[in-house]
């Protein structure tokens, strides 16, 4: 390719040089050789400048043969009286071909830079472009026709694919693509490779690194589909068809390869709007129902008393079913109120009051708490009376709560008569709760489940009287408050269940004398 | 003058007033409370409730806190403005805040529901036996579970042997002994006990508790005296015979 600009230069520099040198022709007696040199090789530069390497070479030749024909004796032939003269034409050439070669070269990088510095703009704008667009939808638009404009491509098409979208799916199989074109983006989908179609729909795949390869030789295709991805995830496909052929070189290549990353980036927001709007949607509906729920509870409890209340007065009056019916409200009570922790666990409705606590103040209201529950069990309480009293910051009553659905649990699920443990022990930086018992402790297979909401054991009595409630809420509150729950099976057979609570020092304030 | 909390006293009052917007609630309540009174009065609403506490002096309320006219904590007040009568509330709300709130407001205990006859019944007796010791001492030693506490003398025995409480156990043990029977909240013993102290010695409060049970309790792990009404306060109980 020759520019308008080396079309001059090839036509005005020999006809300086020629003019240059029948003005210096007149003048070869009265100037010394070496400046008839300097002009000639001035004039080599300035067309090599102008013109370009071949130029340049071009004016070299061209002014060795006239300095040699003109300017050194003897004039006007082609030959050589004094050695010395042969070394000047001999500097001459060299310092010509020389220093048009480094002009050359030194533009050549100049226009490499520039051309590196306008794909840096391009791609900047475009990102820019993309990034702008509120929506994302609008963003992969300005990008299919960033591609179309940058390729000189005939259609470009982003195509989202999250594996089972079903209008995805469709436009691979059926209508908004052309057979070549599906047969592409399937073929990038499936391998996670650069797709290359023909016309014909012969499909052959590359690595993709070949889009940000260094190689020089271009891409050839009619449809190309790049795999977009995220992570490791293809999340969708670009495809890009030429008319009727495409070729990308190194340049567009790159801009392939980042307008793909864009492309990628836009199918991200698509998906992350649409994941988002679905987790609000059921988020609210669980809410919803959360709060029904608590509102059901509550209203429950006054018709629950009532029922109590009217049997107990019956069963004061010596009425036979006053006990079952008081026995049947009493655990629809239970139920209600486990119903009612949960749904305020899962609406986020608690306050927590964490306070400076003793172990022994909460063991001693839990003990308290379950006396009415035992019936005749015992509760083995172990804790350290001579040491100074363990101390934690957590909240009295949500962590009561926890400790009585724990030993509620420990009793239900081991044999009469066998007693409860309680262990209160400082563990590193934790205030451990442990209740054991002698049950039949979990089966390895369920102990990921036990602390599920409604989660019963498999060999459970349906009646047990239970909604499966206690684990779960046992957990939530400690979670809650920066505690956890946890199973371990116990030596000896049986289970252990444990409470760890952030523990705090406190000095021994016994001795104090305010 | 020596009065001692454990007598188990056969506590009667001449009246009971039960205020219940529910029949059914009103009529068994008032059963289960026959035997500690001549007579069961009954009100419907808070006005009618207050009405009647006014003018037949009952010497003790039960009073639902649901009622469809005012809230309980309203009549509580009101009444407090004029009368010292044991009140116990019937709550249907499980909030330790509302429990507070209302012994705040002059309650001297509540049964939340659903509550058991039992219970209520237990929680009145126990109001009527510290009214009646109330009102007829002034407890200037308190004789509880082998415990003896000396007011004038600051002394505290127990089983006849000399127990060492520091400033803040002795004043903790004070309010609450004096206050036997009935819930103080975490701020009133803050404020019987630091007064107009500001800054952290507060939040030690529970730590306190539990070293004086260490020191006044048979079993500190499973207190008698001093019991704990969960995230509310502490009451110190007569222990039952």
């Amino acid at each position: 390719m020759i520019s308008s600009r080396e079309r001059v230069g090839w036509l005005v520099w020999p006809l300086v040089m020629i003019g240059a040198t029948a003005v210096l022709v007149d003048l070869r007696t009265g100037i010394e050789q070496s400046h008839e040199a300097l002009i000639l090789l001035l004039i080599v530069l300035g067309g090599s400048a102008a013109g370009g390497r071949a130029l340049g070479f071009t004016l070299a030749g061209l002014g060795f043969g006239l300095l040699d024909y003109y300017f050194q004796p003897p004039y006007d032939q082609i030959a050589v009286s004094k050695p010395i003269d042969g070394v000047v034409l001999m500097a001459f050439i060299a310092t010509a071909f020389v220093t048009t070669e480094l002009l050359a070269r030194t533009r050549q990088e100049k226009a490499l830079a520039e051309a590196r510095a306008s794909e840096v703009s391009t791609l900047a704008e475009m990102g820019a472009e993309t990034l702008r667009h509120a929506e994302p939808e609008g963003a992969l638009e300005a990008i299919t026709r960033q591609v179309r404009e940058a390729i000189g491509a005939a259609a470009c098409t982003v195509l989202p694919w999250n594996g089972d979208d079903a209008g995805a799916a469709e436009v691979l199989t059926g209508g908004g693509m052309i057979a070549t074109e599906r047969s592409a983006a399937r073929a990038a989908i499936a391998t996670g490779r650069l797709a290359f179609a023909d016309e014909v729909g012969a499909v052959r795949t590359e690595d993709i690194s070949t889009l940000g390869s260094a190689a020089t030789a271009a891409l050839h295709g009619h449809v190309l589909a790049i795999p977009l991805r995220a992570e490791t995830r293809v999340i969708g496909v670009l495809v890009v068809r030429g008319d009727p052929r495409l070729v990308v070189d190194a340049p567009r290549r790159r801009l392939l390869a980042a307008l793909g990353y864009y492309a990628a980036l836009g199918v991200e927001r698509i998906q992350l709007k649409h994941e988002a709007k679905r987790s609000a949607a059921l988020e609210n509906a669980q809410r919803a129902k959360d709060e029904i729920f608590a509102a059901v509870s509550h209203d429950l409890r006054t018709p629950i008393t009532t029922i109590g209340v009217l049997a107990q007065g019956a069963a004061l009056r010596g009425v036979p079913e006053a006990a079952a019916i008081l026995e049947q409200s009493d655990r629809l009570a239970h139920m209600v109120g486990d119903l009612l922790e949960i749904s305020r666990l899962r609406t986020g409705s608690y306050s927590l009051n964490a306070e400076l606590n003793t172990a022994e103040d909460l063991v001693g209201a839990a003990v308290r708490l379950m006396r009415g529950s035992l019936g005749g069990r015992h509760i083995d309480m172990h804790l350290d009376l001579e040491a100074p009293a363990l101390v934690g910051r957590f909240d009295f009553v949500h962590t009561l709560r926890i400790l009585c659905n724990l030993l509620d649990n420990a009793l239900q699920h081991s044999p009469q008569d066998t007693p409860v443990e309680l262990h209160a022990t400082r563990e590193g930086p934790c205030l451990t709760f442990a209740v054991a018992d002698r049950g039949n402790g979990v089966p390895v297979e369920e102990r990921g489940r036990i602390f599920e909401a409604f989660y019963r054991p498999a060999d459970a009595t349906p009646d047990g009287g239970h909604a499966g409630l206690g684990l779960s809420i046992a957990r939530g509150l400690a979670e809650l408050q920066g505690g956890a729950v946890s199973y371990e099976p116990r030596a000896g057979g049986g289970s252990i269940f444990k409470l760890r609570l952030p523990a705090t020092e406190v000095h021994d304030l016994s001795a104090e004398r305010a | 003058m020596t009065g001692s909390l454990t007598a188990p006293a056969p506590v009667r009052t001449q009246s009971i007033l039960v205020i219940d917007d529910e029949l059914q609630i009103r009529r068994a309540v008032g059963a289960a409370l026959q035997p500690l009174c001549d007579n069961v009065l009954e009100a419907m609403t808070g006005a009618e409730g207050i009405k009647i506490a006014a003018s037949l002096t009952p010497g003790l309320i039960v009073l639902d806190l649901g009622l469809p006219d005012m809230t309980g904590i309203a009549v509580c007040q009101e009444v407090r403005r004029w009368s010292p009568v044991p009140i116990v509330v019937l709550s249907a709300r499980h909030a330790e805040r509302d429990k507070i709130d209302l012994l705040t407001a002059g309650a001297d205990d509540y049964v939340t529901k659903p509550f058991s006859l039992a219970e209520l019944v237990a929680r009145v007796q126990a109001q009527l036996r510290r009214a009646a010791f109330q009102s007829a001492h002034t407890s200037m030693q308190v004789i509880a579970d082998g415990l003896t506490i000396d007011i004038t003398r600051r002394e505290v025995r127990r089983d006849g042997a000399p127990v060492h409480l520091t400033r803040i156990e002795w004043l903790l043990l004070h309010a609450l002994s004096q206050n036997a029977g009935r819930t103080l909240t975490h701020q009133q013993l803050f404020d019987a006990v630091w007064a107009r102290t500001f800054g952290n010695p507060q939040q030690y409060l529970r730590v306190h508790v539990t070293n004086l049970r260490r020191k006044i309790e048979r079993m500190p792990a499973t207190p008698k005296l001093i019991v704990t009404d969960p995230g509310v306060g502490y009451r110190f109980e007569v222990p039952e015979e």
